[in-house]
């Protein structure tokens, strides 16, 4: 028997669908935001601070990048409970995908640190400027202008990773069209719908950060 | 008194001793040319008296009073009364040339943004750069970039200025933009000590000139004394091979 696709069931699940997408991109920019200020300080500790705490980092950061980000969110959910943390699916898939983020970004962000520039310190630091402000005024910008693009690309990957959320019954995107398919049985209309709402996104974020990147870092990003 | 006053100074990288016994008074105004050889330590002077090579051995006096370059605090107040404009540049390639000028004036001295604004946009119209404020350090020429550094270093408000090679990454034709730019500082009474292997402009600017080889001081005296009548034999080898070509 051959399958007739039948888009017009699933119309009436769209709105769904599309609340799903908004859960995905909150948990996405909780993760990402969340992520990358551990991740900054996690690289300014590995480039600038006292070996053994930079040690810790370093090991955080292997544990993270070097074990399935699956494993992760089920020992936070599964686990901590245990411990007597009792966590939501929901602040679970947002603390384990935050965890992760922030090992992924602290690697991408030491190379950037490491790009530092000795001599452009060393101008700021003949005109007055401390340490800190040396990093704020010269080494933030300017990594910020280098990382700017794997760092959107991480976001991309970090939106992406957010379907992890269905197996924990998140109503995401993901989730939601787990829920649709359970009650009409339109597999491919409403993952192939589910899979067009996530390029939507991906590409709506890629373009907006690389116009975000352009104008305010002057990152040499590429459009598409 | 004398506005820098240099005695018996000494510094090492490492092992390496790169000065030693320098011996220099620079009064008000002044416009000392120091000259030599390739790793005779020019550069060196400069880091040392910026605090960017705490020096091991003399002292250095400004307005008589000497400076503990072991004091943090004490090279900081002496950061804001010497400038330094380094032969690369070093300008921030993240800001506009406008911000490069503006950023230590008003973040770090915490001056009011409008009036070091009005100050930054008719220095750079002086040196030529009045419709670059919003380029960027890569998005100029060699010489364009140098000039934002002196104006860079200008906007602090220095009594003195530390000019290395400020000419030696140059095009010819911008080296004259740049020397223009001196000279009109040294008409303005600037106290200056400039590197340059331009030893036209040296002799037209300078008020003494300094020859150094080996990590001392050879021979100081007036350009034309140093230029055309040298005293000792290794002023006399380096100014003759110079002025041949
Ligand atoms: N960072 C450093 N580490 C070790 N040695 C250095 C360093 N910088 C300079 N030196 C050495 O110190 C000596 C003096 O160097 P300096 O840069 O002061 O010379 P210079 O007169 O400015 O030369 P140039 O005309 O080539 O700029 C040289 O022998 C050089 O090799
Ligand atoms: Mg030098």
């Amino acid at each position: 028997m051959s399958y007739t696709l039948q888009f017009g069931q699933i119309w009436p699940f769209l709105p769904r669908l599309l609340e799903g997408a908004v859960v995905s991109l909150q948990i996405a920019v909780l993760a990402f935001c969340g992520g990358l200020l551990i991740g900054t300080v996690c690289a300014g500790v590995r480039s600038f601070g006292p070996r053994w705490l930079a040690r810790i980092v370093g090991l955080y950061v292997v544990f993270f990048t070097n074990t399935p980000q699956l494993v992760q969110i089920y020992f936070l959910y599964f686990a901590l409970p245990d411990m007597g943390i009792l966590l939501s699916s929901f602040m679970a898939v947002v603390i384990g995908m935050t965890l992760n983020a922030g090992a992924y970004l602290t690697e991408i962000q030491r190379a950037g640190f490491e790009s530092r520039r000795a001599s452009e310190m060393e101008a700021a630091e003949v005109m007055g400027f401390s340490r800190i402000q040396q990093i704020r005024y010269v080494i933030l910008p300017h990594v910020a202008r280098v990382l700017f693009p794997p760092l959107s690309n991480q976001f991309i990957i970090v939106t992406l990773g957010t379907s992890m959320a269905a197996v924990f019954g998140v109503e995401e995107l993901t989730g939601e069209a787990f829920n649709i398919n359970a009650q009409t049985f339109r597999s491919i209309e409403i993952f192939s719908v589910t899979a067009g709402i996530y390029v939507v996104l991906t590409l709506a974020a890629s373009v907006g950060l690389a116009l975000l990147g352009r104008a305010v870092f002057r990152a040499r990003t590429e459009l598409i | 008194m004398h506005h820098l006053d240099i005695t018996g100074l000494e510094a090492r990288y490492g092992e390496h001793t790169v000065l030693s016994g320098i011996d220099l008074t620079v009064g008000r105004a002044d416009v000392i040319g120091l000259i030599g050889p390739s790793g005779s330590g020019k550069s060196t002077i400069l880091r040392v008296l910026m605090g960017l090579l705490p020096p091991v051995g003399g002292t250095v006096k400004l307005d008589g009073t000497a400076v503990n370059y072991a004091d943090a605090a004490q090279v900081r107040r002496l950061r804001e009364r010497i400038a330094i404009v380094f032969q690369q540049y070093n300008l921030f390639q993240n800001m506009s040339v406008l911000e490069n000028v503006c950023v230590a004036p008003v973040k770090i001295k915490k001056r009011p943004r409008r009036e070091v604004e009005e100050e930054a946009r008719a220095l750079l119209a002086k040196v030529g750069l009045g419709d670059k404020l919003k380029r960027y350090p890569d998005e100029l020429s060699g010489g364009q970039q140098q000039r934002v550094a002196i104006v860079r270093a200008l906007a602090l408000h220095p009594e003195i200025l530390l000019l290395d090679e400020v000419t030696a990454a140059l095009d010819p034709e911008l080296v004259s933009e740049v020397l223009d730019t001196i000279r009109l500082l040294a008409k303005e009474g600037m106290t200056m000590l400039i590197v340059s292997h331009e030893m036209a402009f040296i002799r037209e600017v300078a008020s003494r000139v300094v020859f150094m080889a080996g990590g001392r001081i050879v021979e100081t005296g007036a350009p034309a004394q140093i230029f055309d009548a040298p005293v000792e034999a290794r002023t006399q080898d380096f100014v003759s091979k110079i002025l041949r070509h």
